[in-house]
């Protein structure tokens, strides 16, 4: 199956309303329940949360990649939301613990392993693709479903250039070895 | 150097990948080889094998949770950090290691 399956054009919203984390995840949460996705919004983003205790889903350049396994979902798949504000998030990205997100993917995955094992093959391949830094900083900057969804689709090879917003600065880490 | 690595995040659903993806990426542009297995809710992918392991000068565990096979690496120079290191700082990690072993 390729990748472009797990994609769906009536779940990425260019205009995610709210002013808060928690607002844009409820927001997303019935983008979700009115597509069929999923059949409990709050049980939803309890697991969700229940994924954010764990540790930051902000991965910097303004993105943030929030998920987790959830028995309300129906349908595997990922929501892709621009939001209209900028949302204070926790990040694994900045010093201070927080970055400003402004482009949410939101994974949509069932907790039944193995009705969830087929789609996570290409939600994972997916996920990678986000380990991209010039990807990524091209979806910070795009404007339309059209756009998000061929950065996705895209080769590394066909992405070209771009200016990468958060260039890691190559230091001596404090490791055992 | 010729580098493996294991990556385990909790969920195993993005962080896993992600990092896999970044730690290829960071090895390949400071001119190292590298192998990456990814331990999450896809099952192992790209799975490390005795011969990638016996030929690997150091073996990365970057997790959250446990590595699944870890007794496949006994004898080998582990460095083990938590995701969030391989996260935010791909390439340093690798040019600590390089540093490191060029000085044992």
């Amino acid at each position: 199956m390729p990748l472009i399956d797990i994609l769906n054009k009536d779940i990425i919203d260019l205009n995610v309303q709210g002013n808060t984390k928690d607002e844009v995840l409820r927001y997303m949460a019935n983008v979700l329940l009115n597509n069929g996705y999923i059949n409990d919004a709050e049980v939803f983003v309890k697991d969700i949360y229940e994924r954010e205790a764990e540790g930051p889903t902000g991965m910097g350049s303004h993105i943030s990649i929030p998920h987790g396994k959830s028995f309300s979902v129906l349908k595997n798949g990922i929501m892709i939301g621009k939001t209209v504000n900028p949302i204070r998030w926790e990040s694994s990205m900045s010093d201070d613990g927080f970055q400003d997100t402004h482009l949410i993917f939101l994974f949509c995955v069932s907790a039944d392993a193995e009705f969830a094992r087929n789609h996570m093959m290409l939600l994972s391949e997916l996920a990678g693709k986000l380990g991209n830094d010039v990807r990524v900083a091209k979806l910070s900057k795009a404007q339309s479903k059209e756009e998000i969804m061929d950065l996705i689709l895209c080769e590394d090879d066909q992405l070209g250039e771009a200016e990468v917003l958060e260039e890691e600065e190559i230091v001596d880490l404090d490791i055992d070895l | 150097m010729k580098i493996v690595a294991v990556t385990a995040c909790t969920a195993g659903i993005a962080h896993t990948y992600i990092v896999a993806e970044k730690l290829q990426k960071a090895a390949e542009e400071l001119g190292h080889d590298i192998k990456v297995e990814t331990q999450g809710s896809a099952g192992i992918e790209n799975e490390l094998t005795a011969e990638d392991i016996a030929n690997a000068d150091v073996v990365i565990y970057t997790h959250d949770i446990a590595i699944r096979g870890a007794n496949r690496f006994a004898g080998k120079k582990i460095v083990d950090v938590p995701i969030s290191t391989a996260m935010k700082q791909p390439k340093s990690l690798i040019s600590t290691i390089e540093k490191k072993l060029a000085a044992k």
